[in-house]
């Protein structure tokens, strides 16, 4: 059936689709290829017309320059710890509280998720400045609660986590109770184990909003020893553009973005689904 | 109490059993499964929101007790509307951040996407391409594209020049600071449009298109009538989630235009000032707790008008 035009036009959109897809791929790769390249220059190279491709001699010299500078391996430390916390706290309580919404009757059970769902519209810069003040109070400055705690509910997970215990039948739960296990052994022995797939998926979309994490650490930490990853790359920042000093910007920048490369490539399908769920359920 | 006298919950007691157990097995519970929650979320969420509307009525320094706040009724309201001219700055280039950024990005990411949709090969290697920006923190990304951007001895520059251009200011332009901003965010969440709307692509079913060919319905005419209707509540999500988002931007313009000792930033001639940075610069170099409390306000309002915006286009689609 298909005409020899046809396929003309068939081939041709095919070529123009990749075309396309090399050019945005390009672009979104030329970044990270500049920025692992760049690291490994001298400070000459780096500056140097027209730009080599690559350096000639890779200067791996420029990593260990740069733990001499910052206390990268300290700051990985911080970074695992209170990401890690964060993101259990975050799946303790939205699976906790999704159950309670879930699968229990209480008065005024549909009022408290419907306000528990509307702090969701409560952007944290809004309340920025309450939250430091109670933090503060607790004498939580500069020490891992500080950085912890204002992170470990989340609205959405809540919903989430609602939703998804809801298609779980009744039964499970009956047969637990006859069994004589207590109301949170049911939730850590029968809920919990089934509710697997979604606690990944809400757990690595969480991790790398929370190892990100900027401007809180920011206000949060204040010696060195409390760095976490980008405040740890934001005072090698400081040290001004410089062309002397760009190689080793670029490795700190290369050290600090390799663990959520490595989180996303090895966790990609999980990423996905997660990117897919809210945006569909939304 | 109101269960004392509701004769339906009193009927529903069993014989024998005590009255004063109102609350059932069950429900006790479900009250103690919630309440971490919700008293978490009082003093780290609902709290927060009061406290920090109060606030935006005094003046405060965080150090001063709370007890003796100085009230000071509108004034910081009026101050920050009518006198500061940063502020009127940073909420035009948030706005403009924000609409060029969002928008860009959804023309981009539908494009993205019916590529993506399209016969390929390999998708799963351009969606880990698309997505490597995402996982990346926003400083790394502005440090990354700082140091392209350098007018110096940057990338692009040496590019232009090479193919015979001038050397462009870039982030050091007060013209150009905030398009190189927008370029980052726009290189940044593309790829999270893409694959947001590649699923949504997905979920339109085949046969739309097959009954729309049938009846002899071009490319664009499917397009027009098929996906664009049916991928409506994508867009309108991403739309918004990242308009909320774009208007409390702040690392990228951290990490690109404040620098050295000169913390305060906002770029050349302030080109780069946004809400958020001069909300921080008040708050915690300043400690104009009012003032900047009073910008959170004025920045809550603004996101709270855009989910009621959305609220009533999801509605209507209904």
């Amino acid at each position: 059936m298909e005409t020899k035009r046809l396929s003309f036009f068939t081939i041709l959109w095919t070529v123009v689709k990749y075309l396309l897809l090399i050019v945005l791929g390009a672009w979104m790769l030329l970044p990270f290829y500049w920025m692992i390249s760049a690291s490994l220059m001298t400070s000459k190279e780096i500056i140097q017309m027209p730009p080599p491709l690559l350096p000639a001699v890779p200067q791996w010299s420029n990593y260990v320059e740069v733990t001499q500078v910052l206390d990268l391996a300290k700051a990985y430390l911080n970074s695992l710890i209170v990401t890690g916390l964060t993101v259990l706290g975050i799946l303790f309580t939205s699976s906790l509280a999704g159950f309670a919404f879930a699968k229990y009757k209480f008065r005024g059970r549909d009022t408290l998720f419907a306000m528990i769902l509307s702090t969701m519209m409560i952007p944290f810069f809004v309340i920025l400045i309450p939250v430091f003040y109670v933090v503060k109070q607790f004498g939580w400055i500069n020490n891992y609660a500080g950085l912890i705690m204002p992170g470990l509910v989340s609205a959405y997970g809540i919903f989430m986590m609602r939703q998804f215990i809801m298609t779980l039948p009744d039964e499970y739960l009956d047969a637990a109770r006859m069994d004589g296990a207590s109301e949170f052994r049911i939730y850590w022995q029968v809920i919990l184990p089934l509710t697997g797939p979604a606690l990944v998926t809400l757990g690595v979309f969480n991790m790398v909003g929370v190892w990100n994490s900027f401007l809180w650490p920011l206000l949060v930490v204040q010696s060195p020893d409390m760095y976490t990853v980008p405040l740890a790359l934001n005072s090698l920042r400081t040290y001004g553009m410089e062309a002397r000093v760009l190689n080793l910007q670029m490795a700190g920048t290369v050290a600090s973005v390799i663990p959520t490369l490595i989180a996303f490539v090895w966790l990609q399908r999980y990423f996905t689904r997660g990117i897919a769920l809210t945006g569909l359920k939304g | 109490m109101g269960t004392a006298t509701n004769p339906n919950l009193t009927n529903l007691q069993p014989l024998g059993k005590p009255k004063r157990i109102r609350i059932s097995h069950n429900a006790l519970w479900g009250y103690i499964f919630i309440a971490p929650v919700a008293l978490y979320l009082l003093v780290f969420s609902i709290g927060p929101i009061l406290f920090s509307f109060w606030v935006s009525l005094h003046n405060w320094n965080m150090i001063t007790p709370v007890a003796d706040m100085e009230s000071v009724g509108l004034k910081n309201f009026q101050y920050i509307l009518g006198d500061d001219d940063v502020f009127r700055k940073a909420l035009l280039n948030t706005f403009r951040f924000t609409i060029l950024g969002v928008g860009t990005n959804t023309v981009l990411g539908l494009c993205g996407a019916l590529l993506l949709n399209a016969n390929i090969r390999f998708r799963t290697f351009w969606r880990t391409i698309f997505f490597l920006p995402i996982v990346t923190a926003p400083l790394a990304l502005g440090m990354m594209w700082g140091t392209l951007l350098n007018k110096n001895f940057g990338l692009v520059n040496r590019i232009l020049n090479a193919i015979g251009l001038p050397s462009q200011p870039f982030l050091s332009s007060p013209d150009q600071a905030l398009y190189c901003i927008i370029l980052i965010a726009v290189y940044q969440y593309v790829g999270y449009y893409i694959i947001v709307m590649t699923a949504g692509l997905q979920g339109i079913p085949e046969e739309y298109y097959d009954a729309a060919a049938v009846d002899g319905a071009n490319w664009w005419q499917s397009f027009r009538h098929i996906t664009l209707p049916l991928l409506r509540p994508v867009v309108l999500f991403l739309v918004v989630t990242n308009t909320i988002g774009a208007l409390q931007v702040f690392d990228i313009v951290f990490a690109t235009t404040t620098g050295g000792a000169e913390t305060s930033g906002g770029g050349p001639a302030g080109a780069t000032m946004v809400l958020v940075l001069h909300m921080y610069n008040n708050a915690f170099k300043f400690f104009k707790m009012g003032r900047a409390s009073a910008m959170a306000m004025v920045l809550f309002a603004i996101i709270f008008i855009v989910t009621l915006v959305q609220m009533r286009l999801m509605r209507e689609r209904a």
